[in-house]
């Protein structure tokens, strides 16, 4: 079921949403996605596309004991080229900043409801 | 690293966007659901009964930790973490902090959705909140 939220909360919440998106961290880490998704960096979006799955076929390959050592030297010969790539690299310290910043609001928000708002926030459980 | 261009760009600065924060706090202190779990969190915490049996919950729960790790307790001793379990939880009062934890829960939860999709990251998961909290 969907929860309402009353004017004043959706309007505290926008107004929170529009801040963040403004925020200096926010704005460095949308665009360098973007320069991530264009297609002069088509290499980059490429690579990570074969990171991730190069690391999916070896969990799946580790549960049935069968991965073979020329396995994980692509996989390590990947992990090079990521870290060597300027845009990604550039992405992954951006949206690192904007992960920092976000744990600063929640503090922040946390500290004057004395309750941690993310634990709240969150759906998983044990 | 490659540099960014900042420059025509209207930026919030984090003064700015934590008072925001600071407002969603407040808009959210006013809520039922916040008011609600607050009341009950009190009444939880003066309710000596509720203390007791909470205390020895988790007293026996503590002195099991090594067996419990190892899923080795007897049927004895797994009848009597059930037994003090249930006589902390069947109490009203635990009843009522439960009640208003998950529909505080329940809201923040919409309120963390609505921010996760609208910043594109996770808001619980990048603010390091495991499924233990």
């Amino acid at each position: 079921m969907q929860t309402v939220l009353n004017p004043s909360m959706q309007e505290a919440a926008d107004a929170l949403i529009g801040n963040l998106l403004a925020s200096e961290a926010f704005v460095r880490c949308q665009q360098a996605h973007a320069r991530l998704n264009e297609d002069r960096h088509r290499q980059a979006h490429t690579l990570l596309e074969q990171l991730s799955q190069a690391q999916a076929d070896l969990r799946k390959k580790q549960a049935n004991s069968g991965v073979i050592q020329t396995e994980i030297d692509n996989l390590r010969t990947l992990q090079e080229q990521v870290q060597h790539n300027n845009v990604i690299m550039t992405y992954a310290q951006t949206q690192q900043e904007a992960v920092n910043f976000l744990r600063e609001i929640n503090d922040e928000i946390s500290q004057l409801l004395g309750i941690n708002f993310a634990s709240f926030a969150n759906h998983t459980t044990c | 690293m490659e540099d960014t261009v900042l420059e025509d760009i209207e930026i919030a600065s984090p003064s700015m966007v934590k008072q925001a924060a600071r407002d969603f706090a407040a808009a959210l202190a006013e809520t039922p659901q916040f008011k609600a779990f607050e009341q009950a969190a009190y009444a939880f915490r003066q309710n000596q009964a509720a203390q007791l049996a909470l205390q020895a919950y988790q007293q026996k729960q503590q002195s099991l930790r090594a067996l419990l790790m190892l899923n080795a307790l007897s049927a004895e001793q797994h009848d009597e973490l059930e037994r003090l379990e249930s006589a902390f939880i069947t109490q009203p009062v635990v009843q009522k902090y439960f009640t208003a934890q998950a529909e505080l829960a329940t809201l923040c939860q919409a309120l963390g959705d609505a921010l996760s999709e609208s910043i594109g990251l996770n808001y619980a998961a990048a603010c390091g909140v495991s499924c233990c909290g």
